[in-house]
């Protein structure tokens, strides 16, 4: 695309963004009951769906198609006017889309990225209290009975499992092979009998996080997903891949967050003047732009290679490591240069995502991205064996 | 030439590159630095790529450029090409004339080795002497040794004579130059650039550093008369002169990055220790992990700058600082991981690794530090933020 017609659409969108954008739903979300946060984000959904900027990244054919330059315009554009972040339907038009995308059968895809965009919620049964980092340990199994599986097991960190109609689950189905080969993929359907969702506070006070206990829950065969013992070189397939893409709109929301920093450093102090004054401050902030920066231009390059299919087996990991720390540092010196100012109690709405201004809970809330989806910890070791090839951890016995 | 062919012809030049310098790295002379052969490159057409066509160059851009000196950074070579690189630049950046072609053509032939003078510590402006040096006042040559002093070169016009004064240390391949363009500020119009001959007034001293692989020369004007003819009005922003010497540290530094991580994890694959190879314990692996990490964004970095510099885009100043304050603090840790993690053989003089890590840590200095390009970045921020 010309960079002409890319200033078009960015005109475009900015029009949009002007016109719909709810003015004042910070304020408006904040502390609201779970239904009215469901309800706002369903309604924000249909109208980003309504203007086709709900699924940019899903393939044509499918109600998306937007070029990577397309998108980046799209998401810079959100994030400067600060809409609501499509927190709800984030497990929904990213992994499970994904996944349908990548190993699902054509019925699978035809009855789900449909419903996706009516509102369907997913979220991803693949945690366990025993299967954590150690994902291949995983205990849930599920029985074949004919053409049918019977499920068992627990799952944990199943993001929006309250509001969730269908659920990406990982369950044993050979309990006697090797622990990656005896793993399938299923859909299952939240409203089956055996469910039971039980909400875990996080350390911001959230409910979002949720345990899932799973009694004789019964999925049809034709929710399995690729081969039957297959489920975990699908799962490693198009989440791989997908990492890749979530990080292309968080890139630009971060970028988002350095404004407001920089914003917040330019206020004056009771005591001691503008902290944007300040060569120390001034140091670091030009770091963290050149951090962003950087970050920025890997997501590009990520999403560019994977939809080439040229993508390095550990890209995905590096950008969402540099991602996840440099969202950490940047929170954490926020907090600190806002001082104790910012160690006031405030409470942010769901509908935003870490970045809600108020630093010191953004900086609690950025955790939430460097423990899940692969520890930083597991993502360095992902990219010294997958990127570098340097051997293996020996197994313990 | 489309977007396929470009990054085939990039290929094709990082390919020669890699079997032109092979034989000059420092792992394989058991570190010591080895003089790249001037003329062998020349022919391969180094230092003609961007000289135009008809004197003899390739007519080719920085992004051709490029792909050469990080390859000069992964070999940890010692060429003068830094130093021809910023002639061309210059030469580029001045209007056309018989005297400027003719010496653009001998820098492309190899036959002419050369040198820009200008400032290539953390300073902003090309001419103008660094704050709290008085105003405009750049000509502490006069004094005698000439050693102190702000950085800078300016011309005195008395009468139907020209003279040249002021000093720059540090001027790249300076020592065994055969020109010396001095950049050098001429008031009340534009700055010039100064075509002069080493020993005919101009002093050029000698600057031995740490990093062997480089050479420097400390070169100073003590009112040396000059000829009028010589002293060419820059067509073009003679910033663009210290945009591309620190895109070039930048690309430099991340060839000796990538070179550092690739020796790394090919020792810490085979050496073992605990029944095990090193490169299997996570506290060795996540270093390394670390270094890939970096160099990625680094990589990015580096890239967007040479793009926008090809580009002529506005951004590019911006672009460039972000490169260089990231791409230099990213060699530093890479070739000290290096060092770190081959454990006592890294250490060795044989082992080569230090002449890496030394040409990191001048490279860090070289056309600005990090935290003067950092201040440069953040020279924004007073007024509106940045987009």
């Amino acid at each position: 695309m010309s960079d002409r017609a890319l200033d078009d659409f960015r005109a475009e969108v900015r029009a949009w963004c002007r016109a719909h954008v709810p003015a004042g739903w910070r304020a408006a979300e904040t502390g609201v009951p779970e239904d009215e946060f469901v309800a706002f984000q369903k309604q924000w959904f249909q109208r980003l769906r309504g203007a086709g900027y709900a699924v940019p990244h899903w393939p044509a054919e499918w109600g998306g198609g937007m070029s990577v330059p397309q998108q980046v315009v799209l998401y810079q554009e959100l994030a400067a006017h600060d809409a609501p972040r499509l927190v709800l339907a984030f497990v929904s038009i990213h992994h499970a889309a994904s996944t349908l995308l990548g190993a699902g059968t054509d019925e699978q895809r035809r009855r789900h990225l449909p419903a996706i965009l009516d509102g369907e919620i997913w979220c991803q049964g693949f945690s366990e209290p025993e299967a954590g980092s150690d994902l291949a340990a995983l205990r849930t199994t599920a029985r074949r009975d004919g053409d049918r599986f019977v499920v068992n097991g627990q799952k944990l960190w199943a993001s929006g499992a309250r509001h969730a109609d269908w659920c990406l689950l990982l369950a044993r189905t050979d309990p006697h092979a090797p622990k990656r080969k005896g793993i399938s993929y299923l859909l299952l359907d939240m409203r089956s009998p055996g469910i039971d969702v039980r909400p875990i506070r996080n350390a911001l006070g959230d409910s979002h996080f949720c345990e899932v206990f799973l009694d004789d829950v019964v999925v049809p065969e034709a929710n399995l997903v690729g081969p039957e013992n297959a489920g975990w070189q699908v799962a490693q397939a198009t989440l791989s891949a997908e990492r890749g893409m979530t990080m292309l709109e968080l890139a630009e929301r971060l970028a988002g967050g350095f404004r407001w920093l920089l914003a917040d450093c330019a206020r004056p102090r009771d005591v001691g003047g503008r902290p944007v004054d300040d060569p120390v401050v001034r140091d670091r902030l030009a770091r963290f732009e050149t951090e962003l920066t950087g970050l920025r231009s890997v997501c590009r390059d990520l999403v560019e290679r994977a939809e080439a299919g040229t993508a390095g087996p550990a890209d995905a990991s590096i950008v969402k490591l540099y991602y996840s720390e440099l969202l950490q540092r940047l929170t954490g010196f926020a907090a600190e240069v806002g001082g104790l100012d910012a160690h006031r109690q405030r409470s942010k709405p769901l509908s935003s995502g870490w970045e809600s201004g108020a630093w010191v809970l953004d900086f609690v809330g950025s955790w939430e991205w460097t423990i899940p989806g692969g520890s930083s910890e597991i993502q360095r070791t992902i990219i010294g064996e997958r990127g570098l090839g340097l051997p293996r951890e020996p197994a313990v016995p | 030439m489309t977007a396929s062919a470009l990054a085939e012809f990039h290929d094709e030049l990082r390919g020669v590159a890699r079997d032109l310098l092979a034989p000059t790295s420092p792992s394989a002379a058991g570190g010591e630095p080895v003089v790249a052969d001037w003329r062998q490159l020349a022919r391969a057409g180094w230092p003609g790529l961007e000289v135009p066509e008809e004197l003899g160059g390739s007519g080719a851009s920085l992004a051709e450029v490029a792909v050469v000196i990080e390859e000069l950074g992964r070999a940890a070579a010692s060429t003068p090409f830094l130093g021809a690189f910023l002639a061309v630049s210059a030469l580029r950046l001045v209007e056309p004339s018989p005297a400027r072609d003719e010496l653009l053509a001998g820098l492309a032939a190899g036959d002419v080795l050369a040198a820009v003078a200008l400032p290539t510590g953390d300073v902003d402006d090309i001419v103008s002497p660094p704050s709290g040096h008085g105003d405009g006042d750049v000509g502490d040559g006069r004094t005698p040794g000439g050693a102190a002093g702000p950085v800078g070169f300016r011309v005195e016009r008395t009468g139907g004579s020209v003279h040249l004064v002021g000093r720059a240390p540090f001027v790249p391949d300076a020592p065994d130059a055969d020109r010396i363009l001095v950049v050098a500020a001429d008031p009340p119009s534009g700055p010039v650039l100064v075509d002069v001959v080493p020993g005919s007034g101009v002093e050029v001293r000698p600057t031995p550093v740490v990093d062997a692989t480089r050479s420097f020369a400390e070169v100073v004007a003590d009112g040396t008369p000059v000829d009028g003819a010589r002293c060419r009005p820059f067509a073009g922003d003679p910033q663009e002169l210290l945009r591309r010497g620190a895109v070039a540290v930048a690309l430099d530094a991340v060839g000796l990055a990538a070179a550092a991580l690739d020796a790394t994890v090919a020792y810490v694959a085979v050496r073992s220790q605990f029944g095990r190879p090193v490169g299997s314990f996570q506290a060795v692996k996540h270093a390394c992990a670390d270094v890939a990490v970096e160099l990625a964004v680094s990589r990015g970095l580096v890239t967007d700058a040479v793009e926008q510099l090809v580009a002529g885009a506005p951004a590019a100043d911006a672009a460039v600082a972000m490169a260089k304050a990231h791409a230099v603090e990213t060699a530093v840790a890479a070739t000290g991981t290096a060092v770190q993690l081959h454990g006592g053989i890294g250490y060795t003089w044989e082992h080569g690794l230090h002449v890496y890590l030394k040409r990191a840590a001048l490279d860090r200095s070289l056309f600005g530090s990090p935290a003067a390009h950092r201040a440069r970045l953040a020279s924004r921020y007073g007024a509106a933020p940045p987009v």
